[in-house]
């Protein structure tokens, strides 16, 4: 397919969709299928089908739509009224007072058991209200399984720009402008990036998306592979022409099902549009992807692991430098990047790098999104600007503490991250404001808790996970996560004392310091945060055993 | 050849920048410490002794797989790594079941060199005591896995040197074992060439030949050095 085929099956897409009156998404997100959504799918076109409304009315499955613990979800547009917990029952009467009368059936609307009056436009709502929405978009509003939805909504317009338009020097230029950093944990700037694997000669470079998210409480990444695998897609390819590499991996981990069918499925209509493959829309640039499935250990989201992972190796990490952008898969310059980092690629193509640098702060630009969970009444997926309070996520956005209780601590960046105690709401979302309170960004969980939770059982949790999950190459964090999580269970059983607490401090300080790769160093910081901000917890258990 | 001059405590020197910062600081006769290194095979800097302070880098890299580089300040004894590399050894010596009185290895052994080189007169934290096999399946040789320290450089001396690949790593974190194949006795392998490579490279008396007693095991890990420079040199 060349450049004028892809904008006339583009403008049919549209056409086709512009046919309908309505359009019906029925979220079939993992959260979503696991509360039976694929049956209200199934009933709701019998349902429109029996009614003889098929010409009007539009029914897809579609990716997340946000507030994953209300679901099944079922979403009307253009009115972007959304129903929750939609069963097989109540599909009858939905259709029947929202497409026939006219009238929303409010009890059953979103948020509408906890809310004093929902809202017909979910637009309105304070849960979306707040949100932007740039690596999520479309998502919830397309068909993921369905190319043609994609190329309505405007997709493979980047690829095409980046392709005919620009070099792979202005792609980069507009991605270095964009300030995007990487957004995988770490940071990096996207754009320095990418410049730096263009720089290196070589016969072979390759791009790497890297899927393989572990957090636990973090599903930002699958959310965006189910609900906009093209949109991935399409930021590798655009990074495999900035960089000029002709091979792309993307690596899932294996407990995605769904978001690796959907990825390998939009890889297959991608190929069969000429979008991947051989001489790219008739220009010269050849790309392939491959997926490659993680078998379950979270090291392997480190970008060295994961290498040797793909390499057929044991997925341990090697020292840097050499960093992978110098020599990575199979010694060649790669390229790695987080599947939301790819994803907002298309966007910074489509509407140039300065209309992205415009959202968020001075040193973080564009929007993040956020897996909340825990304690919070409206967890879910959200997508926020940087720069986003912790209050407004966590009282605007999530509606506060669940049960009105009351807010103790946000736990950000997973096993990597930190604690923010309640005196730092007001904390600015962002990577500096994060390290600043001895917490990190990370891939995204945030995880709300309320007075129940003792902080000292946190600490522990945490470290018993990066225990379990340590390699067991370098020794510090082999022995040294063992050695704390043992110190912790220790105190948590209130037989600890303050000599264990002195060995604790200083192992967090030495693991932190002298680990080999990201896992080790960061595995002290929910200990560390919980030391910095309830050192009081700690003593208790210790001086009054309680 | 080309040079560039690098400064290692306080010490100005012009090297090769095809070496490692430990190339350069053991042919300058400065010490650093080193567990998994053996020259000859690839260096993974997994054990951390050798880790040093380079000005300009906010971490602490591995002397072992970190180049030379113009201009590069190297801190190879500060307080804060001879701090670290006291607790390394002590980590060392509490993760598995280490009693030098009856050990093979004992006056011969790396780990309990390193203990005195750090001066560590006693061990601050617990030890874990695993519960550790020890493997007498093959009829020369003995794998002892409470002495075991996971260098690894049994493993990378069976791939790189003797091209057998006996030898891997199982499991993660503290759980970590060598084994021999798919995790069979080692007496069963079919990898396995009985060289005995891997017990001159074992740095402690995890591999030792069978029929010795305590403190008799000679160890010659410079054999598979020289074996290498003499490979490199036909090449």
């Amino acid at each position: 397919m060349n450049r004028q085929e892809l904008q006339a099956l583009a403008g049919k897409a549209k056409g086709k969709h512009e046919q309908f009156k309505h359009k019906i998404c029925v979220c079939c997100g993992a959260s979503c299928i696991s509360s039976g959504s694929e049956e209200v799918l199934k009933k709701l076109q019998e349902e429109i089908k029996t009614r003889g409304l098929e010409n009007e009315v539009e029914v897809i499955p579609s990716g997340c739509m946000g507030p994953c613990n209300q679901g099944p979800l079922m979403k009307y547009l253009p009115e972007q009224t959304i129903y929750q917990k939609v069963d097989c029952n109540n599909i009858t009467a939905i259709v029947q007072s929202q497409l026939i009368e006219k009238k929303p059936i409010e009890e059953l609307l979103l948020f509408a058991d906890s809310r004093e009056k929902p809202f017909v436009n979910s637009n309105e709502d304070p849960f979306f209200k707040r949100q932007m929405k740039i690596a999520l978009k479309d998502c919830g509003d397309i068909n993921p399984e369905n190319i043609e939805d994609y190329l309505a909504a405007g997709g493979y317009r980047a690829l095409e720009k980046a392709f005919f338009l620009l070099s792979p020097e202005e792609v980069i230029a507009e991605v270095k402008q964009s300030r995007m950093r990487g957004r995988g944990g770490a940071g990096y700037p996207t754009g320095l990036k990418w410049e730096t694997v263009y720089k290196y000669v070589s016969d072979q470079k390759y791009v790497i998306c890297n899927g393989d998210e572990g957090d636990p409480g973090a599903f930002m990444d699958r959310s965006v592979l189910e609900g906009n695998p093209h949109r991935v897609l399409e930021g590798m390819v655009i990074a495999g022409y900035a960089v000029g590499s002709s091979k792309g991996y993307a690596y899932i981990r294996g407990e995605y099902p769904l978001a690796i069918k959907r990825f390998e499925l939009a890889i297959k209509q991608a190929t069969k549009l000429g979008l991947l493959g051989k001489n790219i829309l008739g220009s010269n640039f050849s790309f392939d992807i491959e997926v490659r499935i993680g078998a379950g250990a979270f090291v392997c989201g480190e970008e060295t692991a994961l290498i040797a992972s793909i390499e057929g190796k044991r997925g341990t990490p090697r020292p840097r430098p050499p960093f992978p952008a110098e020599a990575g898969l199979w010694g060649k310059p790669t390229l790695i990047n987080n599947v939301e980092t790819f994803a907002g690629i298309a966007p910074i193509i489509t509407n140039g790098g300065e209309w992205y640098s415009e959202t968020g702060t001075p040193k973080s630009a564009g929007t993040k999104v956020f897996a909340l969970a825990g304690k919070i009444k409206y967890s879910g997926l959200i997508e926020v600007p940087m720069g986003t309070t912790l209050r407004e996520i966590v009282f605007d956005i999530g509606g506060g503490v669940q049960n009105g209780g009351d807010f103790k601590a946000a736990q950000t960046g997973g096993p990597s991250g930190g604690c923010i105690p309640a005196e730092h709401l007001d904390v600015k979302m962002d990577y500096e404001s994060l390290i600043s309170l001895g917490s990190i960004m990370g891939s995204g969980g945030l995880i709300i808790m309320d007075k129940s939770s003792d902080m000292v059982d946190v600490a522990r949790y945490f470290m018993e996970f990066c225990m379990d999950e340590s390699c067991g190459k370098c020794v510090p964090c082999r022995v040294g996560t063992k050695m704390m999580h043992d110190l912790l269970q220790k105190i948590c059983d209130n037989k600890g004392t303050q000599i264990d607490l002195d060995r604790l401090e200083e192992l967090a300080v030495y693991v932190k310091e002298t680990s080999l790769c990201g896992l080790g160093a960061s595995a002290p910081n929910p200990l560390l945060s919980t030391l910095r901000h309830f050192r009081k917890e700690y003593e208790n258990r210790i001086m009054n055993h309680q | 050849m080309n040079t560039i001059p690098i400064t290692i405590n306080d010490k100005k020197l012009d090297v090769d920048p095809a070496k490692t910062i430990l190339e350069v600081c053991r042919e300058n006769d400065i010490e650093i410490l080193t567990m998994c290194h053996l020259k000859g095979i690839i260096d993974i800097g997994a054990c951390r002794l050798c880790l040093v302070e380079i000005e300009g880098i906010n971490k602490l890299l591995s002397a072992c797989t970190t180049k030379v580089a113009a201009n590069m300040v190297v801190k190879t004894s500060t307080e804060r790594i001879k701090k670290y590399q006291r607790i390394t050894a002590e980590l060392f010596f509490a993760e598995r079941n280490h009693v030098c009185s009856v050990c093979v290895a004992n006056g011969k052994c790396e780990l309990q060199q390193l203990g005195y080189k750090v001066e560590m007169d006693h061990i601050r934290y617990p030890h874990l005591f695993p519960h550790c096999e020890v493997d007498t399946s093959h009829p020369w040789y003995v794998m002892d896995h409470n002495r075991c320290i996971m260098c690894t450089r049994c493993v990378r001396v069976c791939n790189e040197v003797e091209g057998a690949h006996n030898w891997d790593v199982m499991n993660r974190g503290h759980q970590v074992r060598i084994i021999s194949d798919f995790n069979t006795p080692w007496g069963e392998s079919i990898t396995c060439t009985s060289c005995g490579k891997c017990l001159h490279a074992c740095p402690t008396g995890a591999i030792w030949p069978k029929a010795i007693v305590q403190g008799q095991l000679e160890k010659k890990p410079e054999i598979i050095s020289e074996l290498m420079e003499k490979r490199k040199m036909k090449l």
